[in-house]
């Protein structure tokens, strides 16, 4: 009798609060074989994949001082196979129509990955309209292109294989003369596990080394870091281009020398010929308004503008210094515009451009790294 | 006896195995609860912090030459991109709570004029403060290196360091001249000022709406008459001075949705 109550009791209790849950056995760890999204027991059935057929090394960005963490896309991780793999396609012309011509034809080491002729020229002879941007510290580029028409590189890495004025060539035809490359097989197999080659990879590993492609060992950083002094020239420079002065530190700020942002600086009178952001966004006020470049390694990087029309710096700062043309976008910062510019003396020119050169980072230009 | 014993016992554990689990009961909480009977005060709601810009109380109309300061110039209004921090909520008996350390606000990106602040304690409150700006403890360089705001708002070494707080410009007089009204912690110095306005809200409904409103007119006026010049003032401490108590006499008021 006592027994009975007390498992009455014990039944009553059980029975008074179950809840509605139904058990189901099976695995319930996400990262097994056999993993049961129903389970809600675990049973200890869970059969793991121990032996990973593929695996890739990763490689580790280090962002130099002064520098946010490099935004690296989740479906494009940094592997030393995938950066390997896009160096070499980064300098083999096998990417253009009539493999002639490599991203390196037009993005030269020696001239910070940028082109010293004005326009580039493409594998049938003709010309662009923009200068070829600078490929430096671009993992941290909110935009691509002057006109900011990529948002990720890998957008941006897409465009001059189809090109018609640069590689001219169809995916379609870069992905048969890759996927009949028993090397580049080999390589894609090691860098992405894939047996089939598709742009999409083809893309991946070569922004991948783009974003290795970092400078920030000029004169200037070491100044930074006490290990050498500056010229009385540059620091004066340094004190034009960080003080209102100068104002050049509004658009070319911080150590990585660029806002991420567009503006117009007063290069032209309306109309214009090239309309810059304007031609993405649509809005007659971001009519002549072009992505702020880096000024790292400005020295290599000649000629200068999204047109390339100025060959010097010399040039280049008396555009800031007496040549502002007004238009209804110009920036407001471009100073004293209603009489051209800046008005610097001779002196506080030539220390401006002294410290622009301060910028440059022959390790950057000379790096082994980058070169196939 | 014993069985007596064992019936009290059994009777007790059923009582507390079954007792009235509490919890949110209000369904318009974020945290109700549907299986809570009793109401335990947990119920936390949402609150919108808005940021508004008007001029003479009009709301502002961007690049349009049709303003004219205290000091009798026209000038328009191209950029105005500003940081507020420390945005606090206050209670009558002095309870706070802190909303958001840093927040960046551009006319040029809509969404940061709204900031959605979740699971807010239930309360009544009398007052909300910020700061204009950013004091000196987080006025450092390279401490927000990873926020929207760096690089474009980065405030020279040579000059002091850290960060703008505000950046307004436009031209001035005529298209062919430029203002630009920046300021910070020039040569190091905390211009940065804290504005505690009183409002009154109960926590407790889900469209709660707090406006911060910058009336921007009111920089260039009151106590301080300023005049635009094309030339910088990031070096100008006594400019920024008067920036200050003219920013924290009048330009910023708050209203409250509910």
């Amino acid at each position: 009798m006592k027994r009975r109550v007390f498992f009455l009791l014990l039944v009553i209790f059980f029975l008074s609060c179950k809840k509605d849950l139904p058990i189901i056995f099976g695995c319930i760890d996400q990262n097994a074989l056999n993993y049961n999204s129903l389970a809600t027991y675990n049973d200890g059935s869970c059969i793991f994949d121990t032996i990973s057929p593929h695996q890739t090394t990763p490689y580790a960005i280090v962002s130099p001082s002064g520098f946010p963490n490099m935004p690296v896309p989740e479906n494009n991780p940094m592997t030393i196979e995938g950066v390997a793999l896009g160096k070499k396609l980064f300098h083999d012309p096998i990417l253009s129509g009539d493999g002639t011509q490599s991203c390196s034809s037009c993005h030269l080491q020696s001239a910070a990955f940028s082109d010293t002729n004005r326009f580039s020229q493409g594998i049938n002879g003709s010309f662009g309209d923009r200068n070829a941007s600078t490929i430096i510290n671009v993992g941290w580029n909110a935009s691509n292109f002057w006109d900011g028409r990529a948002i990720t590189l890998e957008d941006q890495a897409f465009g001059p294989v189809v090109n018609l004025i640069e590689m001219n060539n169809t995916w379609k035809n870069v992905e048969n003369t890759l996927n009949s490359n028993a090397i580049y097989k080999d390589l894609f197999k090691k860098a992405f596990n894939i047996d089939d080659i598709d742009s999409t990879h083809v893309v991946k590993a070569i922004t991948q080394f783009e974003r290795t492609l970092i400078s920030s060992n000029s004169k200037y950083d070491k100044y930074l870091r006490q290990e050498v002094q500056l010229t009385p020239s540059e620091l004066n420079g340094y004190v034009i281009f960080n003080t209102e002065k100068g104002d050049c530190f509004h658009c070319h700020g911080t150590e990585m020398f660029m806002d991420n942002l567009f503006h117009n600086n007063g290069l032209d009178a309306e109309p214009f010929t090239d309309l810059g952001l304007a031609k993405v966004t649509g809005l007659p006020s971001d009519n002549g308004k072009f992505k702020t470049p880096t000024l790292r390694n400005i020295e290599f990087s000649f000629p200068y503008m999204h047109d390339g029309r100025f060959s010097t710096l010399e040039e280049v700062v008396e555009h800031y210094n007496s040549g502002l043309n007004y238009s209804s976008t110009v920036d407001p910062l471009m100073k004293k515009l209603n009489i051209g510019g800046l008005q610097l003396t001779n002196q506080e020119k030539q220390d401006l451009i002294a410290f622009l050169k301060a910028l440059s980072d022959p390790d950057f230009i000379e790096n082994p790294e980058f070169t196939p | 006896m014993k069985k007596t014993c064992l019936i009290i016992l059994g009777c007790s554990l059923i009582f507390i195995s079954c007792k009235k689990e509490k919890g949110c009961t209000d369904f318009a909480a974020t945290n109700y609860n549907a299986d809570a009977e009793e109401d335990d005060q947990s119920c936390r709601y949402n609150l919108s912090l808005n940021f508004t810009h008007t001029v003479d109380e009009e709301p502002l109309e961007i690049d349009q030459m049709i303003y004219a300061n205290a000091a009798g110039q026209n000038y328009n209004v191209q950029t105005l991109r500003y940081l507020i921090s420390d945005i606090t909520l206050h209670t009558v008996n002095g309870n706070s709570f802190l909303l958001d350390e840093v927040h960046f606000i551009t006319i040029s990106d809509s969404s940061t004029f709204n900031l959605e602040i979740q699971d807010l304690n239930s309360a009544h409150y009398s007052s909300i403060s910020f700061t204009m700006g950013l004091d000196s403890i987080k006025n450092i360089t390279d401490l927000y290196l990873n926020e929207s705001f760096f690089p474009s708002f980065a405030w020279p070494e040579i000059m002091g360091g850290g960060y703008h707080y505000m950046q307004l410009e436009g031209d001035f007089t005529t298209a062919l001249q430029g203002y630009a009204t920046h300021t910070g912690g020039t040569d190091g110095i905390d211009f940065s000022f804290n504005t505690n306005l009183p409002i009154a809200i109960n926590i407790d409904n889900v469209n709660t709406t707090v406006i911060i409103n910058m009336e921007i007119n009111n920089w260039y006026d009151n106590p301080n008459t300023i005049t635009l010049t094309s030339d910088g003032i990031m070096e100008d401490s006594n400019k920024q001075m008067q920036l200050k108590q003219n920013g924290m006499t009048d330009v910023f008021s708050v209203s409250v949705n509910q």
